[in-house]
């Protein structure tokens, strides 16, 4: 009997994380859900003890974000009405408080208020007013749970604020969270990106809009394989320290999207998402690595 | 420990499953807070039946193992085996003195977290040496304590020795 309640213990384990996932909301849905309830009045209160000043900059700071969105979105509007172009998808925010989970096993992951109920879907980028900062992983009705850039599963396919070299970017753990860089992986072996250029997301892959700022290269973390280089990466945003974000809610459309200009980049048109060619945009989305 | 009347004992289990989750959960404490969970799986193994502690352990196991991404089920799995050992060490050990139920829990939180880092140890950051011979002592000690703590006030409430 007791081996029988190990080995259900044991494939729960080694459950594929599709199956394992209902369980989970399940239980969080119905044994955790008084403890959850009362984390989200705890960050409400905190929220309104932290010094107004900070919390107006960073709200006022995300509202920059959703107006300068808005503004471009419509101009683009225009812009392709008068051209005659089919309109293109916009991508949408939503503002979101966000909740920590101190226990084992989820240090790299963080709730938020806000579930399917408001257009979220697995696959949703989390952003700050500084940049990129997770993704979505699991969706509840009212909230969801995501996983910032410091979890060993996250990959975003970026490139570098000028277009000129692209790769795939993932965390390298620190002994401390505090430690923790990223890398720009993948990218040519005959690119030479120096120190300070900025890494943002490329729109390849379908998950992230385009243009959304990751870190800011550091320097070389290694060259030996002879066919591309790797670059470590300074993150524009530390995750512990965000306590409000926006979850894009057309997951959709997210790739085709183009945020650029929100932070003031300029980087030339991807040549190759113009390309028709399915497998291109395959291999991205197999190349984003990112479960959603 | 075994005896007299029984729920006020399971209240305490209830009341320490409860506090766990409002302090790492509900208020977000973390780590700063001592792993109630494990001293009340432990505890209540004692003076359950193997197969009963074996699938309490389970039960609180998939619990707290509902929020993580990465290692889900990982936790029932040590506590399940936890609760079993605890279960079954009344067979060896026999005693209900405070230092022999601190070393209890010391020992038992040390090994729930060794075997975590065990099964789960790739998802988890640092070395292992840290881990087992620093990180996990010090959480075992603090576990151990407030478990001590927690049985010394339950004495006094209910009179039981």
């Amino acid at each position: 009997m007791v081996a029988g309640l190990l080995l259900l213990a044991l494939f729960l384990f080694f459950l594929p994380g599709g199956y394992q996932a209902p369980v989970r909301q399940a239980v969080r849905g119905t044994a955790l859900r008084p403890f959850l309830a009362l984390q989200g009045e705890v960050v409400a209160r905190r929220v309104r003890s932290v010094d107004l000043a900070e919390l107006r900059a960073e709200r006022d700071s995300l509202a920059a974000v959703v107006a300068a969105q808005v503004t471009l979105g419509e101009e683009n509007r225009r812009l392709r009405a008068l051209l005659g172009l089919r309109s293109r998808a916009e991508p949408a925010f939503r503002p979101a408080d966000v909740v920590r989970i101190g226990v084992a096993g989820a240090e790299s992951s963080f709730l938020l208020d806000v579930g399917a109920a408001d257009g979220v879907v697995v696959g949703s980028p989390v952003l700050s007013a500084e940049g990129l900062v997770g993704v979505v992983w699991e969706v509840d009705e009212h909230t969801s749970q995501a996983i910032d850039w410091t979890h060993p599963d996250f990959r975003a396919s970026a490139m570098t604020a000028d277009g000129e070299a692209y790769g795939l970017v993932e965390p390298r753990r620190g002994r401390f969270r505090e430690e923790d860089l990223l890398a720009l992986t993948g990218a040519p072996f005959h690119s030479d990106i120096k120190p300070g250029t900025r890494v943002v997301t490329s729109g390849r892959g379908g998950i992230y809009p385009r243009g959304i700022p990751i870190g800011v290269v550091v320097g070389i973390e290694e060259a030996d394989t002879g066919w591309r280089k790797s670059y470590l990466l300074r993150p524009a945003v530390r995750p512990e320290s965000v306590m409000h974000v926006l979850v894009g809610i057309r997951k959709d459309q997210g790739g085709e999207a183009d945020l650029s200009q929100l932070w003031h980049i300029s980087a030339p048109p991807d040549t190759v998402r113009s390309v028709p060619v399915d497998s291109t945009a395959s291999a991205d989305g197999a190349a984003t690595g990112a479960r959603p | 420990m075994i005896g007299g009347r029984r729920w006020p004992f399971w209240t305490l289990i209830a009341l320490l499953v409860v506090a766990h989750f409002v302090l790492h959960l509900g208020l977000g404490l973390g780590a700063a807070a001592p792993d109630l969970l494990t001293v009340a799986v432990l505890l209540a193994a004692r003076r359950m039946r193997a197969v009963a502690a074996a699938a309490f352990g389970l039960a609180v196991g998939v619990i707290r193992d509902s929020l993580s991404l990465t290692a889900f089920g990982a936790d029932a799995v040590v506590l399940t085996l936890l609760a079993y050992l605890g279960a079954r060490s009344r067979d060896l050990f026999v005693g209900d003195s405070l230092i022999f139920v601190g070393v209890y829990l010391f020992v038992g939180k040390w090994l729930h977290d060794a075997l975590y880092y065990l099964i789960a140890g790739s998802t988890l950051r640092g070395d292992t040496v840290v881990r087992l011979f620093i990180q996990a002592p010090i959480a075992a000690l603090y576990a151990a304590v407030a478990g001590v703590a927690v049985l010394t006030v339950y004495r006094l409430i209910t009179g039981e020795r």
